[in-house]
């Protein structure tokens, strides 16, 4: 602890000292839309002459600190009209900048060469960036413009089959990723068990997925982390957008509360009840919603406070003798301030929670789980010079998890009530990131996190003899529960087990030229949570459960290095990557672990381990009438759990085994291409090695059913899956800039209707007796149109 | 649970299911062993019939029997049921078995050269005290769903298995139950049926069973309703029950040697 208060002072002070001989000054100031004032997340600020600049940060600052002098500077960012000035630097100086939309977006916008040069020196690799607009171009089922989807068409992205929920980064799980929302937490990213996302993409305002490289001030997930921020709203007008879609309906309004100082935004989405259901003969519901908000206030030129909230539930019903509601909530409290032109700082006070909550009408009882928290994230960003900047801060989680609760849903209902014991834990970590351009070509991003869980005082906690809580039977050879020898109890305030654990992160890129460059990166993370799924992808059901005497925390080690490069005047940009990752104490199931209202879940679990490896190719056009990307990913992903002692089997005889979301080769394209400016059209194309599956190698008759012996698990793989989409867009009035205005987006999905395999099962017909494989597809050719609008 | 779930999956998608040919592989063939031995209450239970079999391809529609096994149960008492093969059929008959609540049996078959045994105890059952029907039930709410209730003792621990055999063209519907969220109240057994129209009728059959097989077959139900593969399944893997093969321990078998008072009712819809 105190080695890394000294490490963190050191920088604070040797660093401003070294560069003190100089008289230096300081150019900052926050850039927004000139339109709507909402700020601009990485606006490049340029300075072509030293081949020097900065960027904006998620608030839409920026610092630069340079020696006196005269300096021409660029600011430039996708989709809106560069601006030049010469800025007399004698003195400290702070510039805001309003940046306007391009107008013919195409035609105008000059991606200037300093501006690729700037992200190949970064020394950031393994990130990708998306746009609202990229977002919505892309064509999707149902014309449902979707976050998760747009991003599982990224190398290194996958999900578990079609209709699974989440995604997997580089061979990791779902629950793996940490999913942030304005900073906040977001425990299940799917409605609709995976069909759809939580995010209303007209809210966004940016988005960033890091695969690898992941900076210090992140943590607390080992795979990934997906960086969401929405945006503020308008403080200049009142403006309003939405859509009609097949599956929901959308409307956005935004407005000043006060002008140029304060705006709001309220966006609700819901989809159709009665959506899918009609279809069959059955009185059902099946719909979801979801509502952002957001308040921001500007108080001085110093302050700036955000009050932003998300609310969204699925609600499924199935004939009065089913009810199934679930979703995230998040409110959360910003203040930005700035101590100097140099120092930035933003304080987060954050609730989120996950709720899940079932009501079974004809077996008379209700059912809930779910997790809370209370966040604090105090994050500072030092400009210190054009050379050196550097962030740090803190972070502390109190969590809450209730594992379930059952209660009669009626007076004769046979259920006797019973609350699973609920598990706390507290969540802490400081940290430390350096940028630093250490030569000309060479720069270098290095710092730790310092991580520490407490896992607190429960009601009651099993003990075991020699805290084994599973057994292991060795004639039968398997694993069974432990009965446990007594229980004890606890404070709240107790302290049963804590985890410390130190996170290097280390990144450095090499320029070759002005052109292309090398990029290498080491990270270790720690997870302290666990979601309990022994199903190939989360169900919205699944429990999260904190590490203590029996899960440990899981640890991953990731290196990755890769070679950038823009080409063609930069109308093409290219990423090549390889990565190699283990990740230590992945938890792995007994067979037939039941998860759900299990309150002694170390009876069922063994901790294994998990390792990935592989190599990501992406090509992108970014300019022109035609944009889009080739990805293309050779991976591996594999699990394995050994015995604890020679004579244990372990889970698959402790063999390594596929992940149920490893795809050998995953190939994706995405294109748009204007056309005029009324029509514009868009294509996906995805080519992906089929799941791996478990296939049956024989069956047996007992009890006078047919029952499938399997083979190893995940040995198999369902037939390649490849599918190809297909939209266009047409804008009536393109060149209507102010009023109401409106888009048509005709779509196709699946165009060829191929029927790729979401499963295979193997039963017997209940009918004719006879052994079966039954293929599940569960899209076909699906078309859609939706309405857009705003005004 | 995981049946629910599976139940919205597949009504909430656009989902379209069909039959598909695929090439499996297939293992060597293994002995499977369903000793299952049942009390009927108000019956001396003294005939008693075990089964053996053999593993066999996937696809194909008949599973060969297991021949010329010697199949003995001994119990604690010194007592030895031998089972004597009926014909080529691979099922094995006895008529002087004893049974005895919570007597412990130890089950041995030789077969191919090699030697099986297991070890249960006859579990006792409570018994059912009436049956409730809905011929507007289930998720379609055109089923009839069918609750047998009775009463689980209150002191102890217990492990239910049910069998629903309609009198309708279709294989029987096998169910698992514990009394963790239930222990000492009138619970009942669930069961619903599409075509089972009023004049049909069920027989149900209420098992009582150890916690051990309890789970064994709670994971077999659960790997049939699943099928294996999708996205909310859990990993299908080799069931392995209470037998052990002493002579060359790898070479496991399959089933389950199970002794269970029982009690059945049939019952005719209204």
């Amino acid at each position: 602890m105190t080695s890394l208060f000294r490490v963190i002072l050191l920088f604070f002070f040797i660093s401003p000292l070294s560069i003190l001989a100089q008289e230096k000054y300081t150019l900052s100031g926050v850039i927004s839309d000139a339109s709507s004032n909402e700020t601009l997340i990485g606006v490049n600020i340029l300075f072509p002459d030293q081949q020097t600049g900065t960027i904006t940060n998620e608030y839409g600052f920026y610092s630069i600190t340079l020696p006196e002098g005269t300096y021409k500077l660029l600011i430039s960012y996708l989709g809106f009209q560069n601006v030049v000035e010469t800025i007399e630097l004698n003195s400290d100086i702070t510039k805001n900048f309003s940046l306007n939309e391009a107008t013919e977006a195409l035609d105008e916008i000059v991606i200037t060469e300093d501006v690729e040069k700037l992200n190949i020196r970064k020394p950031q690799m393994s990130v990708n960036a998306l746009s609202a607009n990229t977002i919505k171009q892309i064509p999707v089922v149902l014309g449902e413009v979707d976050v998760i989807k747009a991003i599982t068409l990224l190398p290194g992205v996958t999900t578990a089959g079609e209709g699974a929920s989440g995604f997997n980064v580089r061979g990791g799980s779902a629950d793996q990723n940490l999913i942030l929302l304005d900073e906040a937490i977001i425990y299940n990213s799917s409605h609709l068990f995976g069909f759809f996302s939580v995010f209303n993409p007209d809210a966004i305002k940016d988005l960033r997925l890091y695969k690898g490289g992941i900076p210090a001030r992140y943590g607390g997930r080992v795979s990934s982390v997906l960086d969401i921020y929405q945006k503020e709203g308008n403080s200049n007008e009142f403006h309003a957008n939405g859509g009609i879609g097949a599956v929901s309906s959308r409307l956005l309004v935004e407005g000043p509360i006060k002008k140029e100082k304060g705006s709001f935004l309220l966006g609700g989405r819901a989809s159709y009840a009665h959506l899918f259901l009609p279809l069959f003969d059955i009185d059902n519901i099946a719909y979801f919603y979801d509502l952002n908000t957001k308040l921001s206030y500007r108080l001085n030129q110093n302050n700036n406070i955000y009050l932003s909230g998300y609310f969204g539930r699925d609600v499924f019903s199935i004939n009065d003798s089913f009810e199934n509601t679930y979703g995230n909530t998040v409110l959360n409290f910003r203040w930005n301030h700035l101590f100097s032109d140099k120092l930035f700082s933003n304080l987060s006070l954050i609730y989120s929670d996950y709720y899940y909550g079932l009501n079974l009408e004809f077996v008379e009882f209700n059912w809930n789980s779910g997790i809370r928290n209370f966040n604090l994230k105090y994050d500072f960003k030092h400009y210190l010079n054009d050379k050196v900047k550097l962030q740090y801060g803190l972070n502390s989680i109190y969590h809450k998890f209730n594992p379930g609760e059952i209660e009669p849903s009626t007076s004769t209902s046979g259920i006797n009530p019973q609350k699973l014991i609920d598990k706390y834990a507290l969540e802490n970590a400081l940290y430390f990131d350096i940028e630093h351009q250490l030569t000309d070509n060479l720069t270098a991003s290095y710092g730790l996190r310092y991580s520490n869980f407490l896992r607190l005082g429960q009601d009651e906690l099993n003990r075991y003899e020699n805290d084994q809580a599973v057994i292991f039977n060795d004639q039968l050879q398997i694993y069974e529960k432990a009965e446990p020898i007594g229980k004890e109890e606890f404070k709240r305030s107790d302290v049963i087990e804590s985890f410390n654990n130190l996170e290097p992160r280390l990144a450095l890129a090499y320029q070759l030229n002005n052109k292309s460059s090398v990029k290498a990166s080491y990270n270790r993370m720690t997870q302290y949570l666990h979601l309990l799924s022994n199903t190939n992808s989360p169900t919205p059901l699944d429990v999260w459960t904190p590490s203590g005497k029996y899960a440990k925390p899981q640890i991953l080690d990731q290196y990755a290095i890769g070679y950038f490069r823009n080409f063609s005047n930069n109308t093409y940009s290219l990423e090549l990557e390889s990565f190699f990752k283990t990740v230590k104490n992945r938890i792995d199931y007994i067979d037939g672990a039941d998860l759900i209202a299990n309150d002694a879940i170390e009876q069922v679990i063994l901790n294994g381990r998990a390792r990935a490896y592989g190599l990501e190719v992406l090509l992108r056009k970014n300019e022109g009438r035609f944009t889009g990307w080739l990805a293309y990913t050779l991976s591996k992903s594999e699990q394995q759990t050994e015995g604890r002692t020679a004579n244990e089997t372990g889970i698959n005889n402790g063999e390594w085994y596929n992940t149920p979301f490893d795809k050998t080769h995953d190939i994706s394209f995405t294109g748009s291409y204007e056309l005029t400016k009324k029509w514009s059209f868009n294509a996906n194309f995805l080519f992906q090695t089929g799941q791996p599956v478990t296939y049956p190698n024989g069956q047996y008759e007992y009890n006078g059913i047919r029952i499938p012996s399997y083979t190893n698990r995940n040995e198999f793989r369902l037939p390649t899956y490849h599918r190809l989409d297909l939209s266009a867009s047409y804008t009536p009035r393109p060149d209507k800039l102010k009023g109401f205005r409106g888009e048509w987006v005709f779509g196709i999905y699946n165009v060829y209707n191929r029927r790729n395999a979401a499963s295979i099962s193997f039963s017997q017909n209940r009918d004719t007796s006879r052994n079966e494989a039954t293929r599940l597809a569960i899209f076909g050719v699906v078309p859609s149109v939706s309405y857009n609008f705003k005004f | 649970m995981k049946k629910i779930l599976y139940i919205i999956i597949l009504v909430f998608a656009y989902a379209c299911e069909d039959v598909i040919d695929l090439d499996l592989p297939t293992s060597e063939p293994k002995l499977v062993i369903d000793a299952s031995i049942d009390w009927l209450k108000g019956t001396p239970g003294n005939e008693q019939q075990i089964k053996l079999s053999l593993t066999a391809p996937f696809f194909d529609l008949e599973v060969p029997p297991a021949n010329d096994a010697t199949v003995i149960i001994t119990d604690n008492n010194a007592n030895s049921f031998e089972f004597i093969e009926d014909g080529d059929t691979g099922i094995y008959l006895n008529n002087t078995f004893i049974p005895e609540i919570n007597g412990e049996y130890t089950l041995t078959v030789i077969y191919d050269g090699e030697t099986y045994v297991a070890t249960e105890t006859l579990k006792s059952v409570s018994e059912i005290t009436r049956v409730e029907q809905n011929l507007e039930g289930g998720f379609t709410g055109d089923e009839t769903e069918i609750k047998a209730f009775f009463n689980d003792p209150a002191d102890e621990e217990n492990y239910y298995f049910f069998e629903f055999t309609p009198t309708l063209p279709v294989t029987s519907t096998l169910d698992t139950f514990n009394d963790e969220f239930v222990n000492g109240n009138e619970i009942f057994g669930f069961y619903v049926e599409e075509d089972l129209d009023p004049g049909q009728s069920v027989t149900i059959q209420i098992h009582g069973v150890s916690e051990q097989f309890y789970e064994f077959m709670f994971i077999l139900l659960q790997q049939i309703e699943d099928g294996g593969g999708g996205p909310f399944e859990t990993q299908p893997a080799t069931v392995r029950g209470n037998c052990i093969n002493q002579t060359n321990p790898d070479n496991f078998p399959l089933g389950y040697f199970r002794l269970s008072e029982v009690d059945e009712l049939i019952y005719t819809v209204q």
